[in-house]
């Protein structure tokens, strides 16, 4: 098999081949690593149970350790049992378990990074609350989680994966993206709807600054990934609807990379601008840095 | 096309796989470089890395990285007061590198009883490094695969005989870079290999003449698992 450069590839090949996208993806991985596409899924498997974990973790509650986040997640569950939510179960689990894990990561706990630390948390809280919905074992949750993996190494070809260099589009927008990808996989989609999820959800990114109040990965960081994760949901139902992005997916990744460029540092996880700005967020950072 | 298991990890202590996990792995390669234990450590943080060092950990990060720990390490938390029960002596402070230099960036200066090393790298997002400098020489190192790093005195044939010595060992060679300062003077070579060469090679390399010193980085900063 060729080497994957695009999405433009990975749809000829799935065409050409009619094998479903985690194989594709694997078999790459597999020849590219030198190890066997059985060994390669048991690793995500791991992962998988170790994001599973996290989330758990997360919703046992808990602050982090400047205190402006913790909680959360819980909240939102609970609420959920009590029975009353806009959205329905669903969409509370994924936010939810999204927020669960971002929380667990303010406090230094163990997570899986998918892309990056700080957008861990839609591609393990959307793909559970879909487990549960459908029942899913954990292999077949595993094999959108791979197809979350290759979309996001699709990406990473083109685009560096960080605050620091693209904003948060460049974080959350991909890590919402890959779900988008992922769910759209598992709901039994084509490889074309998995694209067309993907690009979807990445396009209704562009743009997002990363402001970080006091520079930790909490505000707005934490309730962004409970958000994001209602962007990949809607990405993949619009997607399995038969809604096509007019822009092809590696055009919004090649517009990502543009609008990264243009941003100002400010607004590049350098907590120099935006809500780390705000008379609020300059409030919260002189008093911790003056407690310590 | 870069690995799925990077896309989808690393599994690691939070907040910042950019700004933890990736200055553990910085940090890491550092002291694998110095190959004995560091006594003493200072680093430079630039642009993004400094502004966002305490809230997302990196001070903490960098330090656990000199002690050894690794990413998904529980007491990285820990780093600053572990770093001071072991006699690790360490500095933090800002930097501006320059408008060209990546926002992650970090020059990491260890000292042990008898070497020192320096070395320029950056968190590239993702927990994914890049070595830009070592000693001064610039390199490109993701420190992922296992490589090799040579300093040795300019001179004719010191090339072929390691590319001989690995070759016999039939171990391929990935990639490879020669420079020096000038004609006849302290020269670097990197060599990316597809598998580990064994110790017996090393020592090999390291008895070649002119060699003034070889250092091993295998798969510091993660890479695939091995089966």
């Amino acid at each position: 098999m060729p080497q994957l450069e695009s999405f433009a590839d990975l749809l000829a090949v799935a065409e050409e081949s009619g094998k479903p996208l985690d194989a594709i993806f694997l078999e790459q991985e597999s020849a590219e690593r030198d190890l066997s596409a059985e060994r390669v899924f048991e690793t995500f498997l791991d992962r998988w149970a170790i994001m599973k974990d996290s989330v758990r973790r997360g919703l046992a509650g808990g602050k982090s350790f400047s205190g402006l986040v913790g909680g959360d997640a819980k909240k939102v569950i609970e609420f959920t049992r009590d029975g009353d939510i806009a959205g329905g179960r669903l969409i509370a689990r994924a936010i939810a378990y999204s927020i669960a894990v971002l929380e667990e990561n303010s406090r230094m706990g163990i997570i899986v990074a998918a892309p990056t630390a700080g957008a861990a948390g839609m591609v393990p809280g959307t793909l559970l609350a879909i487990s549960e919905e459908r029942g899913l074992s954990d292999v077949e949750t595993t094999r959108g989680l791979v197809v979350a993996g290759g979309f996001g190494a699709l990406v990473a070809a083109k685009a560096e994966l960080s605050g620091a260099a693209g904003g948060c589009q460049a974080e959350q927008g991909v890590g919402a993206s890959m779900a988008a990808g992922a769910l759209a996989f598992l709901l039994g989609g084509t490889p074309a709807m998995s694209v067309h999820a993907a690009a979807l959800t990445l396009q209704n990114t562009l743009g997002l600054a990363c402001d970080p109040v006091a520079g930790l990965v909490e505000v707005p960081c934490v309730v962004r990934n409970g958000f994001t994760a209602m962007l990949a949901l809607a990405g993949a139902q619009t997607a399995l609807a038969g809604v096509e992005s007019v822009i092809p997916m590696d055009e919004v990744v090649e517009a990502m990379v543009k609008i990264g460029e243009a941003m100002p540092r400010s607004l590049k996880e350098t907590a120099d601008g935006g809500l780390a700005m705000t008379p609020t967020g300059c409030r919260i950072r002189n008093q911790l840095y003056s407690i310590r | 096309m870069i690995s799925l298991l990077d896309i989808v990890g690393p599994v690691m202590v939070g907040p910042s796989s950019s700004h933890t996990a990736g200055a553990c792995r910085l940090a890491r390669v550092a002291r694998a470089l110095l190959e004995e234990e560091p006594v003493e450590a200072r680093f430079e943080l630039h642009s993004a890395f400094a502004k966002t060092m305490r809230g997302h950990g990196t001070d903490r990060a960098l330090v656990a990285g000199t002690l050894g720990f690794e990413v998904d390490d529980a007491r990285i938390k820990d780093a600053l007061d572990l770093a001071r029960e072991r006699g690790l002596a360490f500095q933090l402070k800002p930097k501006n590198m320059g408008p060209e230099a990546h926002p992650n960036s970090v020059a990491i200066h260890l000292r042990g009883a008898t070497r020192a090393i320096s070395i320029l790298g950056a968190s590239t997002g993702g927990g994914m490094i890049e070595i830009r400098e070592v000693d001064g020489f610039p390199v490109a190192l993701s420190a992922k695969d296992p490589c090799l790093l040579l300093f040795y005195e300019d001179r004719p044939g010191v090339v072929m005989r390691a590319s001989e010595i690995i070759g016999r060992r039939g171990i391929n060679i990935a990639s490879m870079e020669v420079l020096r300062r000038g004609k006849g003077e302290q020269a670097f070579m990197r060599i990316d290999l597809d598998a580990r060469l064994p110790a017996d090679d090393v020592d090999a390399l390291k008895a070649m003449p002119g060699i003034h010193r070889v250092h091993v980085l295998d798969r510091v900063a993660g890479g695939a698992p091995i089966t």
